[in-house]
């Protein structure tokens, strides 16, 4: 039994038994509390650590400190290899008790559960609502799952403390205009719009999102630099990294050295934050956001 | 057939012009007042957000589309009269999958190099493409097809190299999809400065090229006999568009349609001569991109780099091609060197034998080989994980080699492979709309979607081809068209960065991650009707490839036979495209290596084909599992790995020494 089972409260145990008794009885939920989790997602991944039950195992475990960075995951984390082709005959051999995925992965939901408890939870999808709120609900409930109950509940508190200390420190800047965009090349940027977890952060953060446009499933939209033209009075943060040539062919385009925020020195770099992740990326995003604009003139 | 247009290729290019100067004048007007207009593009006043948008977007933008257009045109009319073959483009030389690869790797591991210049970069790489393609059809003094042929080979190995990155790094090359999808997007006026001098210089070395390529659009014979040496103007014809397809994928990126279609309509709309048809191609190709960018922005708005030109232009080329196939004069050459290749086997049947031990033991290692945590192991207990995958994989290969094997003896065409039918591209248009339309759909609707796709697919290619009397090459054109148009999607898709273009790729690639027992079992009923089916096909694919007269006059009725081989191949293309993708690059590989065996005769050399299509697709399956354990390399992929460099040997070797 691995040392993270020890660490459950008894209060946490009760309200998972009881669950189990009243809303899902039935033998794959007897037991105690699933110990051995695998995420197929970063999002999911990185909310399993401040829960104190760390995944044994995730997709893509190699590229972790790329683009997640914090919080870190521990050594000896197996990886699974490309999200979308989970390695299934690993999987299998690592026995696990609960597998987490989302709608994106939908295909590998029949051959996962052969394999072992498959739960999908949605955090980016079309429909009504965004992603800040969905991952407080998918945390309350992935808590549940694992009888974390409070733990979730600790670490929703702890971001909407984080939102509103960030807020405070930002109050100069409340309702300041930002781009927050990943440039592509030296011709495009990718920028969050509507729907993204940067747009839910910004906005409780007091901010106010410069792009107005059309966005994609994921809360993005793919555009040429000219488009960022439409709100000169912005300030634009991008994220890293970014391509060794981009800041240098930016410095000769005539265009963008006549844009609103390049000529009043209003652009910042920001270290890489997990864009399609949950509540730890969101407290991350929002410490980042804080730091970076924590120097930067109010009204410059 | 041979019908022309009213109009010749004057009153076409005006025209087009016109259309697109009265788009860019309401766009125009749309930005900014026309009284500011001439201010804008003069001294623009730099506090003005519009103004400075003119001047250093629209401008550019406009500039750099009639460059780009003009370049490919005439580098697609060059490469057309040098290889005398009205189906040649910029892309068939693999020069965008080498410029698109080596832009990839620099990315990776050599970021310093984008500093130093992208467009330097990408036309390296497309130049080391170029090299490799022209190197592996010297030995046959670049004959038109060979070129073709070698061009498409190291297109498909750099394609896959590159898809093989993007697999891995997903998220690092982001940027490399929207390059690879032709933006045009401009911020300045840097690469209309730079492609303007050098698309002089071009046009001033096509000029000199005139009259040799007068005197090679006689027969090769006939022109040595005037003195002329034909490899070295057709390598210096080859070079000049070469390095002007480099010049315009180096700089924004992959616009492959307009160096087909430009001096194809060109030569439709009635030009003939080469002087005329280089020109005219080099305004045409202008035109056309001008009027497909110009429309782009007007109809996409705020998706307009979701949507990038390069994409576009296939997609509105692709029916341009269909409306264009029965107006072109159509003589593909029949199959040189590839079809004299080996000496006949005297035993085939020992051929056979050896082939069939080999799949079997491939199969068994396949199953009960593996690689894990402790490294290699030796265990039956996985064989619930793998058989599925091992066995897809198998159904697909033969299935691909059979459907391969039959259209190039039916077309006698050694390029025709099932995934220029068209039915490949059906089935993948069907399982992109389902993926998209229907946010999250499970494996059985993923089948359904795909199944429709093919059969329409394969229902108006069946409609297109009746018209036509099921010429073959016709049927092949409009797999191209297809094919085309299904690229364009997908690569409009992946530059918009949406994370579910992933899956796509994946399964694009031939992954057989994804296959179920069931699919397993359903492809391999296929696979063995297929080989059940081959001795009744046998007999007319001796027959079909003699032609026509010889055929009707040895009793066969063509348009029957053709029908059902058609159908046939089209079934099994379908089939296999379910279970492991478009990639369908063993179709095109087996039915060479089983004829390289000695294999000459229809039956055995289908067999053999078939056979090995199985091996390679078994081989490629478990090598992907297991090489970049946890990772796993999509078999299509792999397949590609193993069989590219084989075909590009049989391509290099000298024939009859």
């Amino acid at each position: 039994m691995p040392a993270s089972a020890h660490r459950l409260t008894r209060r946490g145990l009760l309200a998972a038994a009881a669950s189990c008794a009243v809303l899902v009885p039935g033998p794959s939920r007897a037991g105690a509390a699933p110990a051995r989790v695998v995420s197929l997602d970063y999002g999911l991944a990185e909310t399993l650590l401040p829960l104190g039950v760390p995944p044994i195992a995730i997709a893509e475990a190699d590229q972790w400190a790329t683009w997640v960075v914090e919080p870190a995951m521990p050594p000896g984390v197996v990886n699974l290899g490309a999200a979308q082709e989970a390695n299934l005959e690993l999987l299998h051999a690592l026995k696990p008790e609960l597998i987490l995925t989302t709608p994106y992965l939908a295909p590998l939901g029949p051959v996962l559960a052969r394999i072992a408890r498959t739960e999908s939870f949605a955090i980016y999808t079309p429909e009504p609502g965004t992603p800040y709120p969905r991952s407080v609900d998918a945390t309350r409930r992935l808590g549940g799952m694992i009888g974390r109950e409070s733990q979730a509940q600790e670490l929703i508190n702890a971001s909407a403390a984080r939102m509103a200390a960030t807020r405070a420190a930002l109050a100069s800047h409340a309702g300041t205009p930002v781009f927050l965009v990943s440039f592509m090349d030296t011709r495009h940027v990718r920028v969050y719009g509507a729907k993204s977890l940067f747009d839910d952060v910004m906005t409780l953060c007091g901010l106010a999102n410069a792009w107005r446009g059309e966005v994609n499933y994921w809360g993005f939209a793919t555009v040429g630099i000219e488009q960022l033209a439409r709100a000169p009075e912005a300030r634009l943060i991008y994220v890293e990294p970014i391509a060794a040539d981009v800041l240098a062919a930016l410095a000769r385009s005539p265009l963008w050295n006549s844009l609103g925020f390049v000529r009043a020195g209003r652009v910042h770099a920001m270290p890489p934050a997990l864009m399609f992740g949950m509540l730890p990326s969101a407290m991350r995003f929002a410490g980042l956001l804080g730091q970076t604009l924590a120097g930067a003139p109010a009204h410059g | 057939m041979g019908e022309r247009l009213r109009l010749g290729p004057g009153s076409l290019v005006g025209g087009l012009a016109l259309a697109a100067l009265g788009m860019s004048v309401a766009t125009l007007a749309l930005r900014l007042p026309p009284a500011l207009w001439i201010d804008a593009l003069a001294s623009p006043d730099p506090s003005d957000v519009r103004q400075m948008l003119v001047r250093y977007s629209f401008a550019p933008r406009l500039a750099t589309s009639l460059l780009c257009g003009g370049a490919l045109g005439l580098a697609g009319a060059l490469l057309q009269l040098a290889l005398r073959n009205p189906l040649a483009s910029p892309t068939t030389l693999g020069v965008s999958a080498g410029a698109n690869l080596a832009l990839a790797m620099a990315m990776l591991w050599a970021p310093g190099l984008l500093a130093v210049g992208r467009e330097w970069t990408a036309m390296a790489g497309g130049l080391v493409a170029a090299l490799l393609v022209l190197g592996l059809s010297w030995r046959r003094r670049l004959s038109p097809l060979t070129v073709v042929l070698a061009g498409m080979v190291v297109s498909l190995y750099c394609g896959a190299l590159a898809a093989m990155l993007a697999l891995f790094n997903s998220h690092y090359l982001a940027g490399l999809f929207i390059w690879g999808g032709g933006s045009l997007s401009q911020q300045d006026w840097t690469i209309a400065q730079f492609l303007t001098p050098r698309l002089a210089l071009a046009l001033l070395g096509a000029a000199l090229l005139v009259r040799p390529l007068t005197l090679l659009t006689l027969e090769d014979d006939q022109a040595k006999g005037l003195g002329l040496s034909v490899p070295l103007i057709r390598l210096a014809a080859l070079a000049l568009a070469v390095a002007l397809t480099g010049l315009v994928v180096g700089t924004v990126g992959v616009i492959g349609f307009i160096g087909l279609a430009a001096p194809a309509l060109v030569t439709v709309a009635g030009a003939r001569r080469v002087a005329a048809r280089l020109l005219w191609s080099t305004l045409l190709g202008a035109v056309l991109l001008w009027l497909t960018d110009q429309s782009v922005q007007r109809l996409a708005g705020d998706f307009a780099e979701m949507l990038p030109t390069g994409a576009i232009t296939a997609l509105i080329g692709s029916p341009l091609l269909l409306w264009l196939i029965p107006r072109l004069r159509l003589t593909l050459q029949p199959p040189t060197g590839l079809g004299e290749a080996a000496a006949r086997a005297r035993r085939p049947l020992l051929i056979l034998a050896a082939l069939t031990l080999l799949l079997v033991a491939l199969v068994g290692l396949s199953l009960a080989v593996g690689y894990g945590l402790e490294g290699w192991s030796v265990s039956g207990d996985l064989a619930e994980w793998r058989w599925p995958r091992a066995f897809a994989a198998l159904a697909a290969g033969i299935l691909l080699a059979c459907a391969g094997g039959t259209l190039q003896r039916m077309t006698g065409n050694p390029m025709a492979s099932p995934e220029v039918l068209g039915v490949s591209a059906g089935a993948a248009f069907g399982l992109i709309i389902a993926i998209f339309a229907l946010n999250e759909i499970g494996r059985a609707a993923q089948l359904g979607a795909a199944t429709l796709g093919a059969l329409l697919a394969l229902l108006a290619m069946l409609a297109l081809a009746r018209g036509s009397a099921a010429a073959p090459e016709r049927v092949l054109l409009v797999g191209i068209a297809l094919g085309a148009m299904f690229d364009a999607l997908v690569t409009a898709l992946m530059a918009g960065g949406d994370p579910r273009a992933l899956q796509l790729l994946n399964w694009m690639t031939g992954s057989t991650y994804a296959a179920t027992a069931t699919d397993a079992g359903v492809a391999l009923v296929a696979a063995f009707a297929s080989l059940a089916a081959l001795p009744l096909l046998a007999r007319w694919l001796d027959i079909v490839p003699l032609g026509g007269a010889i055929s009707g006059a040895l009793g066969l009725p063509p348009r029957r036979s053709n029908r059902v081989l058609l159908v046939a191949t089209a079934a099994m293309t379908a089939v296999a495209t379910l279970v492991i993708g478009p990639l369908t690059f063993v179709g095109l590989m087996a039915p060479h290596l089983a004829r390289f065996l000695g294999l000459q005769r229809a039956l055995p050399q289908l067999v053999a084909a078939a056979l090995i299509g199985g091996i390679l697709m078994v081989a490629a399956d478990w090598f992907g599992r297991t090489a970049a354990f946890p990772w796993q390399i999509p078999a299509g992929l792999t397949a590609t790995f193993i069989g590219c460099p084989a075909l590009m040997w049989l391509l290099a070797r000298r024939q009859r020494a």
